[in-house]
């Protein structure tokens, strides 16, 4: 029975796969992820559109929602496609992060309206939560950033940093710590007294920093509050870094192959310098580090759409995958600029999106070794547990 | 006039201590500081007039004998004068005339040549760049098409170089042509010397992933160069291009640019509270360790340079550990910056700034321009270890 159902499903994940990898070679061309460089928001919006009219922006909401109920192996199929192609548009972000954060926060009718309108292509939300420069002092339980409850209104104070998008985002899931605890609030980008500050990243595309000096909110923008806000943060986190892991993957195969055709094309010393056995082996590491990454993203989108899966296992499995995917990404990068010469090192040579990109994704929500802090004290704590 | 009286200083007459003090204050007054320790290459807008204050102080090429117009230094002072601008971060200005030119012509140009390029040279009239790599021969030189062919007094040059390090910059290009097409590849290539105003020479930035133009295609078509620009005889350029890699090689594997770069890390730690963390300073230390035994290797060669002797294969060691280092050292400091690692220009940490990728991107080219580290590998297994082939 389960294996009818699993083979089932692995078809139709088949047919998203080929589709969505159509789809963006088709429309998002390497030569439109390099126009938008630099360009503001960053992204194309009319491209998110196009997305929506696919059904993707709304793969992960529930169907009551006006979305499809997919899982994140699905997700994941559309992220990686998009990620072949070195697209801009802030998917992982927007859908997974926001998205599966304003799930979590349901039933809050904000939540379900936000949603609704994420899943039809019209809002794009981002979470806002990291604080400290390098995020090495973040954790999804805390905020320095204050809430308070005044009569009927919120009152926000403090700064949040690397907010992606950081630019062309409708509002922001904040947290912040309040009477009950934990926070989320729902702030959107138009609102008064909030300051909006875009940086540029290595790809291109932008972070935001936010301030808050006294915004002032309606009671109803807070999504939620206390263990609740905790967990749904801590959950949307742990899903935003399998998934990131994912577009990580996808660059990573991407620079892989790229450098592979040079290797067959490449000729000196009258052969192609693909024959150089030095050069064969350092490919074949890449490739491990390669299998290596799919294997445990495999597992980890798996583990995210077990419906019994227990926090903490997703946590450890998250930072677990994170790490490796960072790495990854990093070493395939220069290795690729490397086994190219100087060519690797222009910036009209592709390669250079894909490297910049892998520089964003590796440092964002926590790099390897941050990764490797959070898979320890998690695991570690676990030990602990089981052996009391 | 100043240039006279230090043209005819005996530099080498002085103490070594001496030398240094007089070469230190020197640097420490007049380098502008706002040039210190660049971390890209600079235009010729921007540091020209280092340049040329160098000229005029008749410093600007220390390793030249005095009759030329140089500071006649023995290798030893040389070394000194290299030590102090780098201690200080005085910045490369556009060095090829220098650094290749003077001393190819010094060794293998004629008497006219001499005369007419190297007082440009000293002047800062004539820069020089380094039109040796085409699109299909980087690390097989020796492959280069592009073709130079005798018609009456000239030659008539076609073809394509890049990678020209600051060819928008250059007055000038010293060029490998193959004349010869029916020789074995060493053997058909000439040296040429050309004026980058010619017809036909069309020159285009390219652009590099920190963002920079640092380096140029150079394109060449039906470009007419004097036969006279021929340095050394026809068909002997490779030897003369090979001969060209003196003991400067050494320059390649300083561990100057690993300690700037270790500097950042421990600065970036310290900001960051980061040598509470056991974790971060035993990866610092390693690489720490790593720069100061690079210093050791590097004083080996020092050594030998100072009594004279020659260089042997095994100065390749040096870039490969030096580059290598520099690049381990990037890493950190992109790691260390944690959510912030992808985020161009300086950071602004507790207490300062921090600029981590821009390390990032100096850190690949080093490990391929110079002879790539795959190459300074086979020439260590082939010539220092002696695998068979
Ligand atoms: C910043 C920068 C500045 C430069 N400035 C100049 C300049 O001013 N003038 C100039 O003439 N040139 C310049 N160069 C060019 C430089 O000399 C070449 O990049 C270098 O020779 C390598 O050639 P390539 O880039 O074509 O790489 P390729 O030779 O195509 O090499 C590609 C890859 O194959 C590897 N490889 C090649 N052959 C072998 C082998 N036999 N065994 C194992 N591996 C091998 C290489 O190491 C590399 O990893 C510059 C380069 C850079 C990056």
């Amino acid at each position: 029975m389960t294996t009818t159902h699993d083979s089932e499903r692995a078809e139709q994940l088949t047919l998203l796969r080929e589709s969505a990898l159509s789809f963006a070679a088709k429309a998002s061309p390497l030569h439109r992820a390099r126009a938008l460089r630099q360009q503001t928001p960053g992204f194309d919006r009319q491209f998110w559109a196009a997305l929506a009219e696919q059904g993707w922006t709304g793969l992960l909401v529930s169907e009551k929602m006006g979305g499809y109920e997919q899982g994140f192996a699905e997700m994941a199929e559309v992220v990686a496609a998009l990620a072949t192609q070195v697209a801009p548009e802030p998917v992982v972000p927007v859908l997974v992060f926001a998205g599966r954060l304003l799930a979590h926060a349901v039933p809050s009718d904000l939540a379900t309206r936000l949603l609704t309108e994420m899943a039809e292509g019209r809002t794009l939300p981002a979470v806002a939560w990291q604080e400290d420069i390098t995020g090495a002092k973040d954790r999804t339980d805390q905020a320095a950033t204050r809430l308070e409850r005044q009569a009927d209104a919120l009152l926000l104070n403090g700064s949040k940093r690397h907010v992606r998008p950081g630019a062309g985002a409708d509002g922001y899931i904040v947290s912040a710590t309040g009477p009950g605890g934990l926070a989320l609030v729902w702030v959107p980008a138009d609102t008064a007294d909030l300051t909006v500050t875009s940086q540029p990243l290595a790809d291109g595309s932008y972070a935001a920093q936010l301030d808050f000096n006294n915004v002032r909110l309606p009671a109803s923008h807070l999504l939620a509050e206390g263990p609740n806000a905790v967990a749904a943060l801590t959950r949307a986190y742990d899903e935003t870094l399998v998934s990131t892991s994912v577009e990580l993957l996808a660059l990573v195969r991407g620079m892989l192959s790229m450098t592979q055709d040079y290797l067959r094309t490449r000729v000196q010393f009258g052969k192609p310098i693909g024959t150089f056995q030095s050069l064969q082996h350092r490919a074949v590491d890449l490739l491990l580090q390669q299998e290596l990454t799919a294997s445990i993203v495999t597992q980890a989108l798996a583990l995210l759409d077990s419906p019994d899966s227990d926090a903490s296992a997703r946590s450890a499995m998250a930072s677990r995958v994170k790490s490796r995917a960072s790495d990854a990404g990093l070493q395939v990068a220069r290795e690729a600029v490397q086994l190219h010469g100087a060519i690797g090192v222009t910036d009209e040579y592709d390669l250079g999106l894909y490297l910049q990109r892998a520089l964003v994704l590796a440092a964002w929500l926590g790099n390897g070794s941050q990764q490797r802090r959070r898979y320890a004290d998690l695991t570690q704590n676990a030990t602990e547990q089981e052996h009391a | 006039m100043n240039t006279t009286a230090a043209t005819t200083t005996d530099w080498n007459a002085l103490d070594n201590a001496s030398f240094r003090a007089t070469v230190r204050e020197f640097f420490e007054k007049h380098f502008p500081g706002e040039w210190r320790y660049p971390q890209r290459r600079l235009r010729w807008s921007e540091i020209g007039p280092w340049y040329l204050k160098l000229s005029e102080k008749g410093w600007v090429a220390p390793s030249w004998p005095t009759q030329y117009g140089g500071m006649g230094l023995s290798p030893e002072k040389l070394i000194i004068f290299i030590e102090e601008q780098e201690r200080w971060g005085v910045a490369r200005a556009p060095d090829m005339g220098i650094t290749m030119v003077g001393p190819l012509l010094i060794n293998h140009g004629n008497e006219a040549q001499r005369a007419y390029y190297l007082p440009k040279i000293i002047a800062g009239e004539h820069i020089w760049c380094q039109g040796y790599s085409e699109p299909n021969s980087g690390s097989d030189l020796a492959s280069l098409r592009t073709e130079a062919v005798v018609d009456g007094d000239d030659f008539i040059v076609n073809g394509q170089k890049t990678w020209t390090t600051l060819a928008q910059d250059a007055t000038h290009i010293f060029l490998l042509v193959r004349t010869d097409k029916s020789a074995k590849k060493q053997e058909g290539i000439s040296f040429l010397l050309a004026d980058m105003t010619t017809p036909g020479i069309t020159v285009r930035p390219i652009r590099n992933i920190a963002g920079s133009e640092d380096f140029c295609e150079v394109f060449l078509e039906n470009v007419r160069v004097p036969r006279t620009s021929i340095v050394g005889e026809l068909n002997k350029g490779w030897t003369i291009a090979k001969a060209l890699l003196g003991f400067e090689r050494i320059f390649l594997g300083s561990p100057k640019q690993s300690q700037y770069a270790l500097a950042r890390v421990r600065e970036a730690g310290q900001r960051l509270g980061l040598f509470e963390d056991t974790g971060f300073v035993d990866r610092y230390t390693k690489l720490a360790l790593d720069v100061a035994d690079l210093g050791a290797l590097y004083g080996r060669f020092i050594e030998q340079v100072k009594r004279g002797e020659t260089l042997g294969p095994d100065v390749s060691m040096l870039k490969l550990f030096a580059t290598e280092t520099y690049s381990r050292l990037a890493d950190l400091l992109v790691d260390v910056m944690g959510s912030s690692g992808g985020t161009p220009g300086s950071t602004a940490l507790p207490g300062g700034k921090t600029d981590a990728l821009t390390t990032f991107y100096n850190a690949r080219p080093a490990t391929i321009y110079g002879g790539s580290n795959e190459v300074q590998r086979n020439i260590l297994a082939a010539s220092v270890l002696k695998l068979p082939s």
